[in-house]
């Protein structure tokens, strides 16, 4: 096999394990709150921008998360608890407006801060590498991301498993109403879980940030990633995202490899296409 | 019989105030450049696209219950259809039109067999996903000019009364069918599987073929009024026809504020939709901003009036201008049932 198609698998793979991430919280919204957040895309690159603003007193992007994930919890908690439960009940169609609208307001108030200008988070790491024999190497930054991306989905694994919100939020997702005869408050546990999401929408939205240029508008290519990685693991499968977001990342790379790489994002497109169509239900439903 | 009955306005004490009314605000349209002045010509040249476009919507996701993000698909569609065959086979503007409308609405038949299988969200992303891969495709043509795009060369030498009439014309008759198909059989269909299309199909509504047909319709509509608007604006840039910013971000602000699910709310939204961009646009300092100023406005009608500006009002004091409903000979009512 050729080196490059070598590069390209294991680019596409590291990849995967961040697309995995970004998914994450979608997936997580999705299967608990049922509501699709068309913001999704553009809350990870609001968290880039707000990465930048830290990024003037610390050199470091990783660091930042140290603001960057408390603000995002408190946006998401409060945006689920001021907007979207006021809608729950209404039928699909609200909730998904009004995460269309609020990511049209991210997107312009980008717009207005931070001007159209492409941006990255500079990090020393990206361009370290590690040379796997003659000519394939393995980028350290895209290397870390992946393993941060699946740290996060481990973590998130163990936080629904063993404690009390974690069953509390499982709980609601499984059966509303008896979850709330048995005391949980519905309304605080989907706050507590948009927060949880967009707390994972911080993470890898910096690591994206530190991978990729990103400006005001890339926010909805990122929502249709988190959407492929939901459609092909399955609503609420933790897991399950983990493997699509590997699958997805794969798919794309490498079928730009062999396409050619201006396709790549159309190749993208294709993939979800052909899974809405022919198995909606993902890969790995429950 | 049957026929005049789709036609029969609200039988109550003041539906000749009513009609009246209605044909006031048309002789007032068609006559409008003769005595307007050139910014009120274009103004509402603007209205009768953007009204076009949320009626649309209103169809799909007020009637249907489908929630399109993908309609810019067509707008584009249509358009390039229309620079294409305008520009290379000479075709006339009017016809053009009508081809790229058909030329959208054979798309809209052929995803329908793969959309009209998904539900809610994956519904709505994969409209958008289709739309966003149509203009993928298309800027490798160089017949389609590429990034670039084309210009409607024959529209360069229209008069802006002559775009006037493209726009007020399409309205006009788009009003019409609207208003003829929800009160048709179909339309009764529709409002059954929207609130229910389960209990609806078991009574025996085609569902399939219901929404077959509304995408069809949208598809063909949709696809002149994209048409219509590059006739007045003569460039296709191909980002911004395909772009969900532009076209489906403003067709969900008009009907949501206007009224989801009523006849005259897209109208309502539409006047507001284009004065109020209109408006924001000369502010210059404010940049994107308008945009953020339209969305906060949507998401709080949302909220707060969930029925948008003609539902909360139809609501409230049991009117309606023109209503989707038919009207039985004799019957007279003032008051509307709750859920409409």
């Amino acid at each position: 096999m050729d080196a490059a198609l070598i590069q390209s698998i294991i680019q596409g793979l590291l990849m995967g394990g961040l697309y995995a991430a970004v998914g994450l919280g979608m997936s997580m919204i999705f299967g608990i709150v049922r509501i699709t957040n068309l913001a999704h895309g553009d809350f990870l690159i609001l968290a880039c921008y707000i990465s930048l603003i830290f990024m003037g007193v610390i050199n470091n992007p990783i660091v930042t998360l140290v603001f960057v994930v408390p603000i995002m919890f408190f946006i998401g908690f409060s945006m689920q608890r001021s907007l979207l439960n006021r809608v729950i009940g209404r039928g699909d169609e609200p909730p998904l407006l009004i995460t269309f609208g609020l990511s049209i307001i991210v997107q312009n108030l980008l717009l207005y801060f931070f001007t159209a200008d492409a941006q990255r988070l500079h990090s020393n790491l990206l361009l370290e590498s590690i040379s796997l024999g003659e000519r394939v190497r393995i980028p350290v930054l895209w290397l870390i991301s992946c393993i941060v991306g699946v740290a996060i989905i481990l973590v998130l694994g163990l936080y629904m498993k063993n404690t009390y919100m974690g069953r509390a939020i499982r709980a609601t997702s499984d059966d509303t109403e008896a979850a709330q005869l048995v005391g949980v408050n519905i309304k605080s546990a989907y706050g507590i879980a948009m927060g949880i999401a967009m707390m994972t929408a911080a993470v890898s939205g910096v690591f994206i940030g530190m991978v990729f240029t990103f400006y005001p508008s890339t926010g909805p290519s990122y929502l249709i990633i988190a959407f492929a990685v939901v459609v092909i693991g399955g609503i609420g499968s933790i897991y399950g995202t983990l493997a699509a977001g590997l699958i997805f990342g794969l798919a794309q790379v490498v079928g730009g490899y062999i396409v050619g790489p201006q396709y790549q994002q159309l190749i993208g497109y294709v993939i979800l296409l052909i899974m809405l169509v022919l198995r909606p239900q993902g890969l790995f439903q429950r | 019989m049957k026929l005049l009955d789709l036609f029969r306005i609200q039988n109550t004490a003041n539906s000749k105030i009513r009609l009246a009314a209605i044909v006031a605000a048309v002789v007032v349209l068609m006559t409008l450049p003769s005595w307007g002045g050139g910014y009120a010509v274009f103004i509402v040249t603007l209205m009768g696209i953007y009204i076009t476009l949320g009626m649309m919507w209103n169809l799909l996701a007020g009637y249907s219950g489908l929630v399109s993000l993908g309609l810019q698909m067509y707008i584009g569609v249509g358009a390039f259809a229309l620079a294409a065959l305008s520009n290379y086979y000479g075709v006339p503007l009017v016809i053009g039109l009508l081809l790229g409308g058909v030329v959208s609405m054979v798309i809209a038949v052929g995803l329908s067999y793969l959309l009209l299988r998904m539900r809610g969200m994956y519904f709505a992303i994969a409209t958008w996903m289709f739309a966003e891969a149509m203009v993928l495709l298309l800027v490798n043509f160089e017949y389609f000019g590429r990034g670039q795009g084309l210009f409607v060369l024959a529209a360069r030498s229209l008069s802006e009364t002559e775009k006037y009439y493209f726009s007020i014309v399409m309205l006009l008759v788009v009003l019409l069918v609207v208003v003829l198909l929800l009160r048709s059989r179909l339309g009764l269909g529709l409002f059954a599987i929207r609130d229910n299309d389960v209990a609806s199909q078991t009574s025996g509504v085609p569902l399939f073929k219901s929404k077959l047909i509304v995408m069809m319709v949208t598809g063909f509509i949709t696809g002149v009024c994209g048409g219509v608007y590059y006739i007045a604006f003569v460039w296709i840039q191909p980002y911004s026809a395909f772009s969900i910013t532009t076209w489906t971000v403003a067709a969900v602000f008009i009907v949501v504020i206007g009224g989801i699910g009523t006849i005259t709310g897209p109208i309502v939204g539409g006047v507001i939709y284009v004065f109020l961009s209109q408006y924001l646009s000369t502010l210059t300092w404010m940049g994107s901003l308008n945009m953020v100023i339209l969305g906060v406005i949507a998401v709080a009608v949302i909220i707060v009036a969930p029925k948008g500006i003609v539902g909360t009002l139809q609501h409230r004091f049991g009117f309606e201008i023109i209503s989707a409903r038919r009207w039985m000979k004799g019957y007279v009512t003032d008051r509307l049932p709750d859920h409409i």
